[in-house]
């Protein structure tokens, strides 16, 4: 890990949804945070309302574990090396994006949370407790993961059975698992097509579907293999408010994006992969600012424009669309 | 000399609905031509219907007229469309032919098939692999390749027919930022060497606000706005249209709908 | 920077044009596809013992010379059941015969049971050597480039060579829908019961996903030309030299031989 402190704030689950004014600057435009964002979000008012379901615990599944990777290496079989000594810490409630160029290891480091891939040296904690032991599908209860390619997964003739494999697979039935299933179906604005086949849902929806079937497992823990990637305004928008909602809710979220400004404007903590390590690893004010832009070039990584844009301008820290609307505000203000 | 679809309107076989709606698009050569919609606004189709594949491969009903350098596509054999125009579809795994051991031997797959001479087989892969910068993936097995590699070595495969007309549907979707524009960069470069026309469809405006000179909005499979690529994407329409502006013009928006000016220091220096 | 000048050499890059090495694995394909046809003939078509036995040890002779000694072993392994049960069946079911070995209970193998089934096992060993041996020897695309110059239509040959692709990529794909969904909880480590009903979560995406490739896959392969009459260049051209061709005709001249001794009775 690099020199980098992490901000110290402990992210409160009632932060507002995704927006990064709070780690700094003016709180004044938080409440117009909101309707500054990608305008589609507007036009679509139940995006914005949108939460993701969380039936109240009875399951005594209350709090997120924190999930580590302690002194991880991995090597494929075919001996290609594709994490290198990886110490990473993830508490509870983070909300973390994992950047790099292809084949940096972000996917390979993803795996290993769950258990799909096990640590050539080193080892996976959660909640401090080795998971060497546990079957994927134990693990599948605390870590969820939604791939990158949904077509990988679908099977179902109908959506909501497709959304309700994992749940079940959990052991839920009946009426709990309805709700769940609605919930989800709801999260991602898939309600109307419950009883439609997967494959007659576009690919944009396709990927909401595997999204959905993910949430409805109620992990803790949620890791997303780019969920924006191939998707349009409206449902990049809703992969937004679903990231917002689950980090409400207290639930961790991973996600692995080349979307940079996705990046800058969901999350709070952004770790830069390169070559199987990590080498950057902080807030986005930090990461996309300009004293690391140099490594972020090494790393074949670029600072969203905004960031570009608060630097020319010398706004400090702006990675995100809020905050340099935020400062520029600010200065606007003060003369 | 050129790309022209005039009204036309396309649907699927056994489908209800058509995809197409109405069209009306022109390409000429050494141009690029950027398409932005919603997902299932018709891209794919356009692609299709533009390159001749539809009805020509996928059968379905064309009303209207699709032309390319004024032949229409309906009259083209569709051995022949190949080599009229470069079609490259999204999923990169099946762009690949698989019954070749080498990506030297993929490349020039193309160029095999239309039994041009070996000297010019051998031209026409080296200039594709190095116009998209991968000459050194041409030794390898082609089915080892990962999702981004794959992805570059079908476009390469295209571009060695050198066709004067290329139609690329989502290249970059696989693609990390830099091999985006990587991907960038290497068609300006081609439309400039070899005077080819370029469609490109795109969901990273991004790439569109660098290299396209014209841009074309879908909804519901007719065209929304068309016109020069700088003022379509900064057009407050793309938003309700489902399409996520470039980044510049989304912040500009931004600010402007904060009440703030737009900075001058930025309307010049970044582009 | 330019693209116009491209050097990178004018010939054919090596890759493409290396052949391959060692004792048997340098001969031509066809000629090898000769000569397992002769072999796989000879072990059914000469009566007795010195069909199989012959062949046999000529597959093992060139196995042993090309080091493939080792793949022939997992060959033999892999065709044991069907060779042992065949076995079995003529111990112990030969019609007509008439010589037990020993009575057990209801059961009597035969002598004549035993040795007319080593003899049928030694023949299917040696037909699956032969083929064996060949797919030992031989790069599929070796192979394929060779029948194409030959004149194999473009269709025949990507057929060929698609399906040849298909199961490791299909396991390769299914390696990752295994993923996908025990990342949903389904259970691949655990008891029978909870496996066995894995089997739809696995199955159907890996046929759908086949099965949507079908189209797409026709469209990138007319997208190059892939039916464009006249013939195809070829670039990888497998050597075909003197020996070579004597073997080959030699192969095929000896099985039409031994073809119509058999047929007119001439064998023993």
């Amino acid at each position: 890990m690099s020199g980098l402190e992490r901000r110290s704030d402990h992210p409160a689950p009632a932060a507002s949804a995704g927006a990064n004014a709070d780690s700094g600057s003016s709180g004044s435009f938080s409440a117009g945070n909101r309707s500054t964002r990608a305008g589609s979000t507007q036009s679509d008012p139940s995006i914005a309302r949108s939460s993701v379901p969380s039936v109240p615990s009875s399951s005594g599944r209350s709090a997120a574990p924190s999930i580590e990777l302690e002194g991880v290496s991995f090597s494929y079989p075919d001996g290609t090396r594709a994490l290198e000594n990886i110490n990473l810490r993830i508490d509870p409630g983070e909300l973390v994006a994992i950047v790099g160029q292809n084949g940096s290891g972000k996917s390979t480091l993803t795996r290993h949370l769950n258990g799909l891939l096990r640590p050539t040296t080193g080892r996976v904690l959660l909640d401090g407790r080795d998971v060497r032991g546990l079957h994927v599908a134990r693990l599948a209860e605390r870590v969820g993961l939604a791939f990158q390619n949904p077509d990988r997964q679908l099977f179902a003739g109908r959506v909501s059975a497709e959304v309700a494999f994992g749940p079940r697979n959990l052991g839920l039935r009946g009426a709990e698992l309805d709700a769940l299933v609605r919930a989800a179906l709801d999260a991602v604005g898939l309600s109307a097509e419950a009883a439609s086949n997967p494959y007659d849902l576009g690919y944009s929806r396709r990927k909401l579907l595997s999204l959905a079937s993910v949430l409805a497992m109620r992990t803790p823990i949620l890791v997303l293999d780019e969920p924006t990637t191939g998707q349009d305004a409206r449902g990049a928008a809703r992969v937004r408010a679903v990231v917002a909602a689950a980090s409400e809710e207290g639930r961790t979220v991973i996600a692995i994006s080349h979307d940079m400004r996705f990046v800058a404007e969901c999350f709070r903590r952004v770790v830069v992969m390169r070559a199987g390590r990590v080498v950057l690893d902080g807030t986005p004010d930090v990461v996309f600012g300009e004293a690391t832009w140099p490594e972020l070039r090494a790393a074949y990584l670029e600072s969203p424009f905004a960031a570009l844009a608060g630097a020319r301008l010398g706004l400090g820290a702006t990675p995100s669309e809020s905050s340099f609307v935020a400062a520029l505000g600010q200065r606007a203000r003060n003369g | 000399m050129a790309i022209e679809l005039s009204g036309v309107r396309y649907r699927y076989a056994g489908a209800s609905k058509a995809a197409l709606r109405s069209i009306d698009l022109r390409l000429e050569p050494g141009c690029v031509l950027g398409v932005v919609g919603a997902n299932e606004s018709g891209k794919t189709t356009l692609c299709l219907v533009a390159g001749g594949f539809a009805p020509g491969v996928v059968g379905g009903r064309l009303e209207g007229s699709a032309r390319i350098d004024g032949v229409e596509t309906t009259s083209i054999p569709t051995h022949a469309l190949a080599q009229h125009c470069g079609l490259l579809f999204q999923n990169a795994a099946t762009q690949l032919s698989n019954t070749t051991a080498t990506v030297f031997e993929e490349v020039g797959f193309g160029p095999c098939n239309l039994g041009l001479a070996v000297p010019d087989v051998i031209e026409r892969v080296w200039w594709a692999l190095k116009a998209v910068g991968i000459e050194d993936l041409a030794p390898r097995d082609p089915a080892r390749l990962s999702g981004g590699q794959g992805q570059l070595v079908a476009l390469a495969s295209v571009l060695a027919l050198r066709p004067p007309y290329l139609i690329l549907d989502e290249p970059t979707s696989e693609l990390d930022p830099a091999g985006t524009a990587l991907v960038g960069d290497a068609l300006v470069r081609v439309a400039a060497e070899t005077g080819a026309g370029i469609v490109l469809v795109e969901h990273k405006t991004e790439v569109l606000a660098r290299i396209a000179d014209e841009v074309i909005v879908l909804a519901e499979g007719s065209v929304a706005i068309a016109g020069p690529a700088a003022a379509v994407l900064r057009d407050p329409i793309l938003a309700e249209l489902g399409v996520e502006p470039p980044a510049r013009v989304a912040l500009e928006r931004d600010v402007r709908a904060a009440g703030l000016d737009w900075p001058a220091a930025l309307a010049e220096a970044l582009a | 920077m330019s693209l116009a000048s491209v050097a990178s050499g004018p010939g054919l890059p090596e890759y493409v044009t290396r052949r391959p090495g060692g004792f048997y694995g340098s001969t031509n394909p066809s000629t090898k596809l000769a000569v397992a046809a002769l072999e796989v003939v000879a072990a059914f078509v000469v009566p007795g013992w010195p069909g199989p036995l012959l062949v046999l040890g000529a597959v093992l002779a060139t196995a042993l010379a090309a080091r493939r000694l080792r793949g022939l072993a997992v060959v033999a392994l892999a065709a044991s059941p069907i060779v042992g049960s065949i076995l079995l069946i003529n111990l112990f079911l030969l019609p007509g015969a008439s010589d037990p070995i020993a009575r057990l209970g209801p059961f009597a193998p035969t002598w004549s049971g035993l040795w007319f089934g080593l003899q049928t096992a030694a023949r299917l060993f040696a037909f699956s050597a032969a083929i064996a041996l060949v797919y030992l020897t031989t790069a599929v695309d070796d192979l394929l480039a060779d029948l194409a110059r030959r004149g194999l239509g473009r269709r025949v040959i990507f057929v060929i060579g698609a399906a040849v692709q298909t199961v490791p990529r299909t396991i390769e794909r299914a390696g990752e829908i295994v993923d996908a969904q025990r990342a949903r909880g389904m259970d691949t480590e655990g008891q029978f019961w909870q496996r066995a009903r894995g089997v739809v979560p696995l199955a159907a995406p890996v046929v759908f996903g086949a099965l949507t490739e079908v189209e797409e896959r026709t469209m990138a392969l007319e997208a190059r030309a892939f039916s464009a009459p006249g013939r195809q260049t070829l670039l990888r051209i497998p050597a075909d030299g003197a020996l070579d061709r004597v073997l080959r005709w030699g192969a095929v001249l000896a099985l039409v031989a031994l073809v119509g001794l058999r047929i007119s009775g001439r064998l023993a």
